[in-house]
């Protein structure tokens, strides 16, 4: 199977890369577009900046040097809907995209690619579509969770379903770190929904969005009170 | 744990119902303190005879209507102007209507955008001339797209601070508060508290339509006062 990590930044790209990689039988690429369509000088810092956020330097210009030997790493210069991207997309002749990219995807991106563009939305499909939907969720009471999907022109209305795993907020104290831990989950979740789609035994699941609703930014109110809800949950937990 | 389970049974998050009901009574208070800088002295006076009652209400206890019984009767029609039954609604006044056996043809919402924007205006005040029938479960994509439109694009462009249309995004306020009333939707709820929070040179340009303001504000008050959510 033939892999590419849409991603924003190198280094982003490289983390879910590296994780993907280990699985047998699949061959992975990096794909950096030009998220924000930033001029160039501030495209490069805000790479310099994520890299020394990022796992250790040495790690990242390893692989970083490895995947451009290869010719695996790819750097849009264009944005991702632009016809010279979406050339560079199909040659790849990729059979699964990761969205790892702070993008909207149009249709010809995504027929780029044989099955489609795999999304990894902290929120459980198909009843949490849209924004801030870790916080939405245990404001009224669920379990959060992350779904990955193949996606659509649409906000998370993609209807095939590859997995959801459920992934407790209990522990995470604010609404912020409980969506930084959602979105750590991606690598780990792409790579089980990869080996997922490669067994014989795998079916797709449908996403009903009739089953679910679509939520937007949650205010500072609200916020305030899922972060007291997280807290209080903590101290109940002990 | 499968989906079914996982979305059904709520998760023991002790005191959540509290809290929740706790941050909209402090907002209550804050807006009982605070409503004087969006709705000035010549705003007030530009109500004429409405301006004491809003007062009163913005100022006073907290009182809210519930309209969730209204549900259950189907369409509504009433003699009143819309702008007479939003203020009843608004003021947690008693609103008169009756039931209709039929109701208006479904509304194409690719219709209804590509109106310009006097006749959106009007085509949703004709439809909603009694309000309540917003909240009606046959007009969820109409809520639904009035609720994407105020925070996706109309949020951005007040935030970005872009000339946007005081008068449809106050109409848009009233009627998706209206719909928050009578399904205790938490999201339509949101929609209003986002607005409420937004930087006060924002808000303060919608002074322009004082008495959709007015309305919108009282709405808000009485969702904040609303016990069951």
């Amino acid at each position: 199977m033939r892999v590419a990590v849409i991603t924003g930044s190198i280094s982003g790209g490289l983390r879910i890369a590296r994780e993907i990689e280990s699985l047998p039988g699949v061959a992975v690429f990096v794909v950096v577009c030009n998220a924000g369509k930033r001029a160039p000088m501030l495209r490069w810092s805000r790479e310099l900046l994520s890299a020394f956020r990022s796992f250790n330097w040495w790690t990242l210009a390893t692989t970083g040097y490895r995947y451009a030997q290869l010719r695996k790493l790819i750097i849009l210069r264009r944005p991702l809907d632009d016809e010279t991207s979406i050339e560079h997309l199909r040659a790849l002749q990729c059979d699964v995209g990761l969205h790892a990219a702070n993008v909207i995807y149009r249709e010809p991106v995504i027929s780029a690619f044989r099955f489609g563009i795999l999304n990894s939305h902290i929120g459980i499909l198909p009843k949490y579509r849209g924004r801030c939907v870790a916080g939405w969720s245990v404001l009224q009471g669920d379990t959060t969770g992350v779904t990955v999907f193949f996606i659509d022109s649409g906000i998370d209305t993609g209807d095939r379903i590859v997995l959801r795993e459920f992934i407790p907020s209990k522990g995470w104290k604010t609404v912020r770190a409980l969506k930084n831990m959602l979105f750590g989950c991606d690598a780990r979740l792409y790579r089980k929904a990869l080996a997922a789609l490669m067994s014989l035994e795998f079916s797709l699941q449908s996403n009903d969005t009739s089953k679910g609703r679509r939520y937007y930014v949650m205010s500072k109110l609200f916020t305030k009170a899922v972060n007291k809800i997280l807290a209080s949950s903590l101290t109940t937990s002990g | 744990m499968d989906l079914e389970t996982a979305l059904s049974r709520p998760v023991q998050l002790d005191g959540c119902e509290g809290i929740l009901h706790g941050a909209l009574l402090t907002r209550r208070a804050e807006l009982r303190r605070s409503w004087r800088h969006l709705i000035t002295r010549e705003c007030l006076e530009s109500l004429g005879a409405l301006a004491k009652e809003v007062e009163s209400f913005l100022s006073g206890e907290n009182a809210f209507c519930d309209w969730r019984f209204a549900v259950t009767f189907g369409w509504m029609n009433g003699d009143a102007s819309f702008t007479d039954s939003l203020r009843a609604i608004a003021l947690a006044h008693k609103v008169e209507h009756r039931p209709s056996d039929t109701g208006p043809e479904r509304l194409s919402l690719a219709n209804f955008n590509q109106l310009p924007r006097s006749e959106r205006i009007e085509a949703l005040c004709d439809r909603y001339r009694c309000p309540l029938n917003i909240g009606l479960p046959s007009e969820s994509d109409v809520a639904e797209e009035l609720l994407r439109q105020l925070m996706v694009p109309d949020r951005a462009r007040l935030e970005a601070g872009k000339e946007f249309d005081a008068d449809f995004i106050l109409l848009k306020l009233n009627l998706v508060g209206i719909r928050a009333m009578m399904t205790r939707d938490l999201r339509y709820l949101d929609a209003l508290n986002y607005f409420y929070e937004l930087p006060r040179r924002s808000l303060t340009r919608l002074r322009t339509n004082p008495r959709f303001l007015a309305f919108w504000l009282c709405t808000y008050a009485q969702l904040l006062c609303t016990p069951e959510w």
